[in-house]
């Protein structure tokens, strides 16, 4: 079941998460801000440099930004050009079958050949 | 022959004229702007002061005559590779069909596109630079499937007219395709 309704299980995950993530920001911080020298008299030696405590969040902000201007390149790049038959036609339109008419009925949904809606479009009927 | 004002996409003025030299064979050209004197002058001014700029702070008089070569040669290549006068096209009824650009230089690049080929002309929509446009297009028929379309050629691409010119050439172009199925086909 999918149903957005709250559920037993669904308050501990999100419990333990946020003391995960609370527990994961404090030792951050400690990392980043106490000294080498009071962890060493600790006797916990073996930590990355203090170099990315500022460096990760830079290459992620970073990311994220270029991330906006790929996203946007990529829509435009993928766009089908003015002169490929993608702007007109596509697999499913060419081998959709022809339902028979029935009277008294809506006409089943299909896709209308580009020359029929045009001379829908712009031939006034006389 | 008759000639009428639109607009093109981008707000310059542009002129269609319709020559009908028969029944069955028509000829549409859509006139662009000339290019004006105002932005030349205004583009090669820009260019000349920042290399005038650019010799101040490096005291190389190189810059001041490439600066000048380089104004000259890329007018000549923009009038005889980008700027296009005039874009037409002629329908014969059983012959083909005709595409003409015409160069601010002088030169003309041509395509002919036989009848048997030419499935319609129809004006499609597509999305073009964050744009929803209108553009008047042949669609080139597929030799192996006869309800299929194998190519789509574009028109009128630099001058891009808007919707109300590109319904007059519609419905000229298709005056003249509609005679193709009462007359009876010769292969």
């Amino acid at each position: 079941e999918n149903s957005p309704s709250p559920l037993p299980e669904r308050a501990i995950y999100g419990f333990a998460l946020f003391l995960g993530s609370w527990f994961g920001f404090m030792l951050y911080l400690i990392w980043a801000y106490v000294p080498e020298t009071w962890l060493f008299s600790l006797g916990l030696t073996y930590w990355p440099q203090k170099y990315w405590a500022v460096a990760l969040p830079v290459y992620l902000l970073v990311a994220i930004g270029i991330g906006y201007i790929l996203l946007f390149g990529i829509n435009m790049m993928s766009t089908a050009p003015l002169n490929s038959t993608d702007t007109v036609t596509d697999n499913f339109a060419k081998k959709q079958q022809q339902k028979k008419f029935q009277e008294e009925a809506i006409p089943a949904l299909r896709d209308i050949p580009i020359s029929e809606v045009n001379r829908m479009f712009f031939l006034p009927e006389k | 022959m008759e000639e009428w004002w639109y607009r093109s996409a981008s707000g310059a003025r542009i002129a269609l004229r319709r020559r009908q030299h028969s029944a069955s064979c028509r000829e549409l050209a859509v006139r662009c702007p000339r290019l004006r004197l105002r932005s030349l002058s205004a583009a090669t001014s820009a260019a000349w002061l920042a290399a005038y700029g650019l010799f101040v702070l490096t005291e190389n008089s190189m810059v001041l005559s490439a600066a000048i070569i380089i104004t000259l040669v890329g007018l000549i290549i923009y009038l005889h590779f980008v700027k296009i006068d005039q874009e037409s096209l002629l329908v014969i009824g059983s012959l083909g069909i005709q595409v003409t650009s015409s160069y601010a230089s002088g030169k003309e690049s041509t395509t002919f596109i036989e009848m048997s080929q030419v499935k319609d002309v129809v004006i499609n929509e597509a999305i073009h630079m964050q744009k929803v446009i209108y553009y008047l297009c042949i669609l080139l028929q597929d030799p192996g499937d006869p309800q299929g379309v194998s190519e789509v050629v574009p028109l009128f691409q630099s001058s891009k007219p808007r919707l109300d010119c590109l319904i007059e050439v519609y419905k000229s172009c298709q005056e003249i395709l509609e005679q193709r199925k009462t007359a009876p086909q010769s292969s």
